[in-house]
């Protein structure tokens, strides 16, 4: 058997292979897009957050499915949050046999940037039905003015 | 109770497959995720079911088919989306039980959107150990 030199893109297999697996990605998402209306920034990072916004506020949620509300952390420093906390491990009683074990225990810690500026001194959060929610007032010069037109 | 170190990694959540049958609602379904653990009492099923309190809840067994629906609580709020990872949606799954359960026993709670079903077996059944006979 003969063996020839990789002569693909980028010179090496591995770029090739991971350009595949992008392309592969691409076409799963377009396939899948019946679900996802919209276009995802996905990180990759526990927990997977979603933000939103009105006029005053930026609103940030994330699904924390127990979690411990006492492990949770919350940190804001300049345009930077950070979440922490810790699953446990639900107690088994005794002697069992598992059939699945599709839920995982462990920590996480996640850092994002806040695209607006806000008062860090207001912000507010809270854990409901395994959903946390911080609230973040936007600093005064972040918020949207209306601004009257005078005619002359 | 073990406390672990271990980072919990991100999963997005997978959509039901209802084999072509839609919901009449139209909003997506997910497959949440389980523990499911037996002894000889019986069957302990835990469901992640983020964003679903107790009123949303609907369990069901029949023909030894356990079926699990979530509905998640619906978001009224007039908010912009900036961005989002994650879908909301309500939760689906159904699973097929071997075991003959006590339907009267049933208990489910919920917490900090976590279900927890526990399903007692009818009669607790005695391990039987089954001799092979070489022949």
């Amino acid at each position: 058997m003969a063996i020839l030199r990789w002569r693909g893109p980028g010179g090496s297999p591995f770029v090739e292979l991971e350009r595949m697996r992008n392309y592969m990605e691409n076409a799963y998402s377009a396939l899948a897009s019946g679900v996802n209306q919209l276009r995802r920034n996905y990180t990759g990072v526990f927990p997977l957050i979603n933000l939103a916004e009105d006029d005053e506020k930026l609103y940030l949620t994330a699904e924390l499915p127990g979690i411990d509300s006492e492990t949770l952390e919350l940190s804001v420093k300049n345009d930077t949050l950070t979440i922490k906390g810790s699953k446990r491990a639900e107690p088994s009683v005794g002697e069992v046999n598992y059939h699945r074990r599709e839920r995982e225990p462990g920590s996480f810690r996640r850092s994002l940037t806040i695209p607006t500026k806000i008062d860090s001194e207001a912000v507010e959060a809270n854990f409901k039905n395994g959903i946390l929610t911080v609230t973040m007032p936007k600093a005064a010069e972040a918020r949207a003015r209306q601004i009257t037109i005078k005619s002359l | 109770m073990t406390e672990s170190n271990q980072e919990i990694n991100a999963h997005e959540k997978t959509p039901v497959d209802l084999g072509g049958v839609e919901t009449t609602s139209g909003g997506p379904r997910f497959s949440p995720l389980v523990d499911i653990w037996e002894n000889d009492q019986g069957l302990t099923v835990i469901a992640d079911m983020p964003g679903v309190a107790a009123d949303g809840l609907n369990i069901d067994l029949r023909d030894n088919v356990l079926t699990i629906l979530g509905k998640v609580v619906e978001d009224k709020t007039e908010r912009k989306i900036i961005s989002r990872e994650y879908e909301i949606g309500d939760y689906f799954r159904q699973f097929s039980l071997s075991e003959q359960i006590d339907q009267e026993k049933i208990t489910a709670a919920v917490k900090d959107g976590v279900l927890t079903l526990t399903l007692p077996k009818l009669a607790p059944a005695q391990p039987r150990k089954i001799t092979v006979v070489s022949e």
